[in-house]
C-alpha cells in the first residue's frame, strides 16, 4: 500500500444539495426565503459508511449463524424486514440477498465476513455506489411525500422498533431505493449515487408544499 | 343585469357574500356557494351556448356531470381551460367564462343558418357529403371544426403544476351521498382504511338539495354531522372535489382531485390538481342516478330542464330559474319540484303526468296545494325561440305511444321534465360488467361484478332514501369485514328517513307528436351532439342494427357528457325501431374517463427536469466547470467534447484526438456497466454467455468478449476480468448494463439454477478515469508508486490492485483507443479526487480531457465496433470480421452458437463490416447513408449496405467511415457510392476497417 494519503477529498452523492431547500411560494409576497421558515420535511444525508451486498443461502445455518455471531445482529429472513444495532443494519433484499450497512470499514468487514463464512456466498462492496438519507418531518407530510414517490404501501407497515423494522427495495419516482422505517417515525432511503441528483430534485419538488430542506 | 331569479335563501349559499364574474364579457354577480350555472340562472341568462351541429340556442338543463349544453371556456391566456360544464364550475371572484360555441355571440349566431337547413344534415352527413374528393378532406375538416368548435386549448405552457399520489385502502367509496356516507362510516367504525371521494364541492350528494328529514333533522344537518365524524377518523381520507374517473383492472382506480380550481389565488395553494392512483381491496360504488329527460319536439329550447335540477337550484342554491313552471313527468318524484316551486311563490302552471291515475303521496301533497294535475297527458312540443313561451299538451294513450285527443297550448317559461332515473353505472361498466335491463326500474342496473366491488343506493337501482341509507350501511360493514375489519354485521342503527309512498313510474322514451317522428319538429335525444329521435330511426332505415354502430353513425353519446342524459332514451328508441327489447339491443360500453381529465394531472410532476432521471458520474461537476458539452447515453449524461473558447465541435474533437495519439488524454468511463460475479461456477457461467472461453483466465488477467442472443446476433460486448478465484468483474456497454444483468439473471434463474453464481451491479460503485496515450504511463507513475508499471510486469490486458493518489484502486490496462491506456477504478466517492489528481499529474504532458465523440473517432480509426451503432441486432461476429472472438472448441456450447450455423448466418453476401475511405478525403459521409454499387442505376437503386460510423480523422488527415456492405470482406479495393438526400453522390473505396496502427503496436508499447 502506498503512503501518500494527503488531502483526499471525498464527494458525498448529495453534497451539492446540502443546505438547499424548497418551500411554498406565496404569490402575494415576493420575499426571498430567508431560512427562518419551519421545514415540514428534512432530508439528511448520513455520513458515508460501508455498504456491502451479501448473498448466500438462508437455509445454510452456518451462513445465518455466522453473520449473526460476527455482527451481533440476526440475519433477517422474514421478507421485507431489517435488523440493526448501533454499529450496523442488515436489510432483507431478497430470499438470498441482503444489504449490510455498517460503520466498520469495508475492507476490514469484508475480510472478517469471508473469514467467518464459507461455501457459495458473495460479498460485494458497493459503498461508493450508494448513499443513505434520512427523511424526517411531520407524519402526514412524510407519508404524502412517500405516496408521491412510490407505489408501495408504506402505511401498511407496523411501527418500527429500535432494533428492527420493515424495508422494501422498490421504485422511487423513476429511480429505485431501499426504503425502511425507523422507530422515531422517520424513514431511511438508500439510493444509488448516479441517481442522487435526480432524487434530490425530486424530493425538493415533492416536499415543496411542506417546506423541504436537504442537510449533510 | 340583477339576480332576478335569486330567492331569499338557499341551503348551501351565503347570499351576503357577492361574487363578481363575467360571462361572454358581461359583468355579472353571484353569491358564495354558487356554481357558474346557478349564478347564470340567477341572473336570468337563457342562452349559454349553441348546439354542435345545428347551432340552435341552448340553455342549462342539469346541475352536474350530466349537463350537455352549458359547456364553457374558463379563464384566459395560459391558464384557460376549455369545455368545463358550468354546472360543475364553482364560482369565484373574477371568474371569466365564455361559451365554447356561437360566433360572434350566442345570441346572434351566424352559424345558426345551418339550423335552417337542419333537414339537410341527417346522421352521417359529414361522412356522406365530404367523402369525395378525398384530398379535399383537410379543407373540409378545417371548416367543419371551426364551425363546430368545442373550446380552444391554451397555446402557452401550462402555468399550473399537478401531482400524483399512490394510495392504498381497504375500501374506496365512490360518491358521498346518503349511501356512500353510510358505507364509509360503517367501514370506518369497523377499523378499515377508507377513502371516500365525491366530485362535488362538498359531501352530501342529493341530500344537499333535499327537503327530506333524516333522524328528525334536516338532511344537510345530518350530512354535516356524519362528515365531521368521518373527518375525525385517522383511518379515513375524505376527498371532496374529487372525481373517480376510471376503474381499471385489479381494483385500480383513478381519482382527479381539483385542489385549486375554485380559488382566486391558485399559485399559493400548490398543485392545481392531484391524481390519486388508488389500489383498493374493495370498492363501493355509490354514484347515484341521473334523471332521465323526456324526448318531445323542440325539447332543447332554453327553459326545458330536468325536474330534479330545478329542485336543486331552488333548494341548494336559492335560484328559481323562471316564473311559470310546467312540470312534465312519468313518475312521482317530479311532484316534489312542483311543490318546491310553489313554495317560492312563483306560478306552477300544471303538472303534466303521462300516467292515467297518479295517486302517490307527493301527488296528493301537490293536489292539496292546489296545483293543477293533468293526468294521462304529455307535452308533445315546446315552443319559443331563445326561451320557452308555451307548451303543446295532448292526452296520451295508456302506454304513451299515441295522442288520443285535442292539443292545448299552455303558456309557461320553464318545463321541468322527469322521465324516471338512470343509475350511474359508468364505473361498473369500466370493469367490463355488462349492464342488465331491469323492467321494474325501467333502467340498466350494474351488471355482475368483475372486480371486488358493489353498487349501492341509486346507482344500484334503489332510489328511496331509506333504502340508500340501509344498503350503504350494510355494504360498508360487509366490505370492511372482507378486508379483515369487523364481523360484517351492522352494529349501529341505520338513520331513519321518512318513507314516501310512491306509485310506479311509466316507461316513456319518446313522446308522440301529431306528426310522424320523421316529420315532427326535432325531438332531441342527445343535446350536445344534436342527435334526434328521427336520426336514430333513419340510421335503422339505412341498415344499422348494432347499438355500437348507431352510436358511431349518429354520434349519440359521443360528447363530453358521454350521453349521461340521452343514452337510455336513445337505446329505447333504437330498440323500438328495430322491433326488439331494450335488453336485446343492449347499451354502449362506458369507458374511462367518466368526465374529462386534464393531461397535466396525468403527467403529474414527471415533466421538465423531472421527466426522466439524468444520471451523473462522480466527476460530473468537473466536466460542467470545464464547459463540457454533454451527450445522452441511456439516462447518463456523458461529456461529449470539451470545447475551448471559440472552438467548434470539429476543432475540439480534432484537438482531443491528436492529444491522445501524441501525448495523453483522459476520459470519464464511469458509465460503463460493471457486474461483479462470484461463485464456484462463475467461470463456467461466463463462458456460456460469451462466445469465447474464460475457464483459463487467471487472476490479474482480462479478456474481451462478445455476447450473442439465441439468434446468434451480437447483443453486447466488453472486457471481463478475473479478480480472484471464482470472482470476476464484467464490463458492459453503458446502455446495455441493465439488459445484460437481467440476461445473466434470466439464464441463471430459469435455465441453469444448478450453477452456483451470484451477480451484483457495481456500476455506481466504481468511478473510472481512463488515461490514454503514449504518456499515460508517465502520468500514472506520478500518482501511483505501488504498482510496477513496467511493460513486462503489467502487460496489455492485465489488471492490478494498487493505490492511486492515496486511494485504493483497480487499474486495468485495456484500451479502446489503440493507445497505451490505463483505466483507473476507485470507489465513486473518490472519483473526483483521483480525476483531479490525474489532471494535475498530467499537466506537464498537456493531459487533455476528451469526450465520447473523440472516443468514437479514435476507436473507429482502430476499427473497434460499438454495439448498437455498428451492429443493429442482425450482425454476427463473422459479419463484424470478429471470428477470432468465437471459441470453436469450447466444451459447453455458448448462447447463440447453434444459430451461427443457420443457413442464413453462413450465406454469402451478408452485410459485412468494412472501412470506407472517401475518394475525396475532405468529404465526411453521413452516418446512415446507403451504399450502392452503381450510381447510374434507375431508382429504386439496389441498396448494398449502409454507413454505420463516420468521422473526420485528424490523425489520418482524411475522413474515415465504417460501413456494412453485402459481401464486403471480399470487396476490398472496390469503389462504392453513397447517394445523399441532397442529390450529391459520394464515392468511396472499400478498405480494411482498421485505419490506424493495424498491427496494434501502440497499445502494447514498451
Amino acid at each position: 500500500m502506498s503512503s501518500n494519503p494527503v488531502n483526499i477529498t471525498v464527494d458525498r452523492p448529495l453534497q451539492y444539495f446540502h443546505s438547499l431547500s424548497s418551500h411554498q411560494t406565496d404569490s402575494q409576497s415576493t420575499d426571498i426565503f430567508n431560512g427562518d421558515v419551519d421545514f415540514g420535511l428534512v432530508v439528511k444525508e448520513a455520513p458515508l459508511c460501508t455498504h456491502l451486498n451479501v448473498r448466500g443461502s438462508a437455509q445454510d445455518q452456518s451462513f445465518v449463524a455466522g453473520i449473526s455471531q460476527l455482527l451481533g445482529v440476526a440475519l433477517p429472513t422474514e421478507p421485507g424486514t431489517y435488523h440493526c444495532n448501533q454499529q450496523q443494519a442488515i436489510y432483507w433484499l431478497g430470499p438470498d440477498e441482503w444489504m449490510l450497512v455498517s460503520q466498520t470499514g469495508a475492507v476490514e468487514l469484508e475480510a472478517a465476513l469471508r473469514k467467518t463464512l464459507s461455501g457459495h456466498i458473495s460479498i460485494v462492496d458497493v459503498s461508493g455506489g450508494q448513499t443513505l438519507i434520512n427523511l424526517r418531518g411531520a407524519d402526514s407530510a412524510l407519508r404524502t411525500l412517500l405516496k408521491k414517490s412510490s407505489v408501495y404501501d408504506f402505511d401498511s407497515w407496523p411501527q418500527a422498533k429500535k432494533e428492527a423494522g420493515r424495508c422494501a427495495q422498490t421504485t422511487f419516482a423513476k429511480a429505485t431505493a431501499v426504503v425502511s422505517n425507523k422507530s422515531d417515525g422517520s424513514f431511511d432511503l438508500i439510493v444509488r449515487r448516479s441517481f442522487a441528483d435526480y432524487i434530490a430534485h425530486w424530493l425538493l419538488d415533492a416536499g415543496q408544499e411542506f417546506g423541504c430542506r436537504i442537510e449533510g | 343585469m340583477s339576480q332576478i331569479n335569486r330567492l331569499p335563501s338557499g341551503a348551501r349559499i351565503d347570499s351576503s357574500v357577492a361574487v363578481k364574474f363575467t360571462f361572454n364579457g358581461k359583468q355579472l354577480q353571484g353569491v358564495a356557494g354558487d356554481t357558474l350555472a346557478s349564478a347564470l340562472l340567477a341572473n336570468g341568462v337563457n342562452v349559454v351556448g349553441r348546439s354542435f351541429k345545428y347551432s340552435r340556442p341552448r340553455g342549462i338543463v342539469g346541475h352536474g356531470a350530466e349537463e350537455p349544453n352549458a359547456i364553457m371556456q374558463i379563464g384566459s391566456g395560459a391558464g384557460t381551460v376549455p369545455n368545463l360544464k358550468a354546472t360543475q364550475v364553482e364560482l369565484y371572484e373574477g371568474l371569466e367564462a365564455a361559451s365554447v360555441n356561437g360566433w360572434p355571440s350566442v345570441n346572434f349566431d351566424l352559424m345558426s343558418i345551418t339550423g335552417w337547413f337542419g333537414r339537410l344534415m341527417p346522421p352521417g352527413f359529414y361522412y356522406k357529403t365530404f367523402m369525395y374528393p378525398a384530398k379535399l378532406w383537410m379543407t373540409y375538416e378545417h371548416f367543419i371544426r371551426k364551425a363546430a368548435g368545442l373550446g380552444s386549448s391554451p397555446v402557452q405552457d401550462d402555468p399550473d403544476s399537478y401531482d400524483k399520489l399512490n394510495q392504498h385502502c381497504d375500501l374506496l367509496v365512490v360518491g358521498a351521498g346518503p349511501a356512500g356516507l353510510m358505507a364509509a362510516r360503517e367501514a370506518a367504525r369497523a377499523g378499515a382504511r377508507v377513502i371516500i371521494a365525491d366530485e362535488q364541492s362538498e359531501f352530501g350528494g342529493s341530500l344537499l338539495a333535499s327537503t327530506q328529514r333524516i333522524d328528525g333533522r334536516s338532511a344537510t344537518g345530518w350530512v354535516e354531522e356524519i362528515v365531521a365524524e368521518l373527518n375525525a377518523f385517522a383511518n379515513v381520507q375524505t376527498l371532496p372535489r374529487s372525481t373517480v374517473f376510471g376503474y381499471y383492472d385489479h381494483n385500480f382506480l383513478g381519482i382527479l382531485q381539483r385542489r385549486t380550481d375554485h380559488l382566486v389565488l391558485r399559485a399559493a395553494a400548490g398543485a392545481r390538481q392531484r391524481l390519486h392512483r388508488v389500489r383498493a381491496k374493495q370498492v363501493i360504488l355509490a354514484t347515484g342516478a341521473f334523471e332521465r329527460p323526456l324526448v318531445f319536439a323542440h325539447n332543447d329550447i332554453p327553459g326545458v330542464m330536468q325536474a330534479s335540477s330545478v329542485s336543486t337550484y331552488i333548494n341548494r342554491y336559492g335560484v328559481a330559474p323562471g316564473n311559470r313552471l310546467l312540470v312534465f313527468t312519468t313518475n312521482d318524484n317530479a311532484y316534489q319540484t312542483a311543490i318546491d316551486w310553489h313554495r317560492t311563490g312563483r306560478t306552477v302552471v300544471a303538472v303534466i303526468d303521462s300516467r292515467a291515475a297518479p295517486e302517490g303521496q307527493l301527488v296528493a301533497a301537490a293536489r292539496q296545494l292546489g296545483i293543477q294535475i293533468m293526468a294521462g297527458h304529455g307535452v308533445i312540443e315546446a315552443q319559443g325561440g331563445k326561451r320557452v313561451k308555451r307548451a303543446l299538451v295532448a292526452p296520451l294513450s295508456a302506454d304513451g305511444s299515441e295522442i288520443t285527443g285535442a292539443v292545448q297550448r299552455l303558456g309557461c317559461d320553464l318545463i321541468a321534465c322527469s322521465g324516471g332515473w338512470s343509475p350511474a353505472i359508468h364505473l361498473s361498466s369500466h370493469t367490463g360488467a355488462k349492464p342488465t335491463w331491469d323492467q321494474n326500474i325501467h333502467g340498466f342496473r350494474p351488471g355482475e361484478s368483475k372486480q371486488q366491488e358493489r353498487s349501492v343506493g341509486a346507482c344500484g337501482g334503489s332510489y328511496a332514501l331509506s333504502a340508500c341509507l340501509a344498503e350503504g350501511a350494510a355494504a360498508g360493514a360487509e366490505m370492511a369485514h372482507l378486508t379483515g375489519h369487523g364481523d360484517g354485521i351492522l352494529h349501529f342503527p341505520v338513520p331513519e328517513a321518512e318513507e314516501v309512498q310512491e306509485q310506479p313510474q311509466q316507461a316513456l322514451f319518446l313522446v308522440p307528436h301529431t306528426k310522424a317522428t320523421s316529420r315532427a319538429p326535432s325531438q332531441f335525444v342527445d343535446m350536445q351532439l344534436d342527435v334526434s329521435a328521427s336520426g336514430i330511426e333513419l340510421a335503422v332505415r339505412e341498415g344499422f342494427e348494432s347499438v355500437e354502430h348507431i352510436k358511431r353513425y349518429t354520434a349519440m353519446g359521443f360528447g363530453t357528457d358521454q350521453g349521461k342524459l340521452g343514452n337510455i332514451n336513445g337505446m329505447a328508441i333504437l330498440a323500438n325501431a328495430l322491433g326488439q327489447s331494450i335488453q336485446e339491443t343492449g347499451t354502449t360500453i362506458f369507458r374511462p374517463s367518466y368526465t374529462p381529465t386534464t393531461f397535466g394531472a396525468i403527467a403529474g410532476r414527471d415533466v421538465g427536469d423531472l421527466f426522466d432521471p439524468e444520471r451523473y458520474t462522480a466527476m460530473h461537476r468537473w466536466h460542467q466547470d470545464q464547459g463540457a458539452e454533454f451527450e445522452d447515453v441511456g439516462q447518463w449524461k456523458r461529456p461529449w467534447y470539451f470545447p475551448q473558447s471559440g472552438e467548434s465541435m470539429l476543432e475540439a474533437v480534432n484537438r482531443e484526438c491528436l492529444a491522445v495519439r501524441n501525448s495523453v488524454g483522459i476520459l470519464d468511463a464511469s458509465t460503463l456497466g460493471k457486474i461483479d460475479i462470484q461463485g464456484p461456477d462463475a467461470a463456467e457461467f461466463i463462458t456460456r454467455m460469451y462466445t469465447n472461453s474464460y475457464l483459463k483466465l487467471a487472476p490479474g488477467k482480462c479478456r474481451y468478449g462478445v455476447m450473442l442472443k439465441e439468434d446468434g446476433m451480437i447483443f453486447d460486448d466488453g472486457v471481463c476480468a478475473c479478480i480472484a478465484d471464482n470472482h470476476y468483474l464484467m464490463f458492459t456497454t453503458t446502455g446495455g448494463a441493465a439488459g445484460v444483468l437481467a440476461w445473466l439473471e434470466l439464464w441463471q434463474q430459469t435455465e441453469w439454477p444448478h450453477l452456483q453464481v451470484y451477480f451484483t451491479s457495481v456500476t455506481d460503485h466504481w468511478a473510472t478515469a481512463t488515461i490514454s496515450g503514449p504518456n499515460a504511463r508517465k502520468v500514472l507513475a506520478k500518482v501511483c508508486d505501488d504498482i510496477d508499471l513496467a511493460n513486462n510486469a503489467f502487460e496489455f490486458m492485465d489488471w492490478r490492485d494498487g493505490t492511486v493518489a492515496g486511494v485504493d484502486a483497480r487499474v486495468f490496462r485495456i484500451s479502446f483507443t489503440g493507445e497505451l491506456t490505463y483505466e483507473i477504478n476507485v470507489p465513486a466517492h473518490y472519483g473526483r479526487h483521483i480525476w483531479e489528481a490525474l489532471i494535475a499529474a498530467g499537466e506537464e504532458f498537456g493531459i487533455t480531457p476528451y469526450g465520447t465523440e473523440t472516443m468514437h473517432v479514435l476507436r473507429a480509426e482502430k476499427g473497434f465496433i460499438i454495439v448498437g451503432q455498428d451492429t443493429d441486432g442482425s450482425m454476427t461476429p463473422a459479419d463484424m470480421n470478429m471470428d477470432w472472438v468465437v471459441g470453436k472448441n469450447k466444451s459447453f456450447s455458448f448462447i447463440g452458437k447453434r444459430s451461427l450455423q443457420r443457413s442464413d448466418s453462413v450465406r454469402e453476401n451478408r452485410k459485412q463490416l468494412v472501412g470506407l475511405k472517401t475518394v475525396d478525403g475532405t468529404q465526411v459521409l453521413p452516418e446512415g447513408a446507403q451504399v450502392v454499387f452503381d450510381p447510374q442505376q434507375v431508382i429504386p437503386m439496389s441498396m448494398q449496405g449502409h454507413v454505420t460510423s463516420s468521422y473526420y480523422s485528424a490523425n489520418m488527415g482524411h475522413s474515415i467511415a465504417l460501413a456494412v456492405v453485402k459481401g464486403g470482406h471480399s470487396r476490398l479495393g472496390q469503389i462504392v457510392h453513397c447517394p445523399l438526400a441532397d442529390g450529391r453522390t459520394i464515392a468511396a473505396e472499400i478498405v480494411s476497417s482498421v485505419f490506424y496502427d493495424s498491427k496494434g503496436e501502440r497499445q502494447n508499447v514498451q
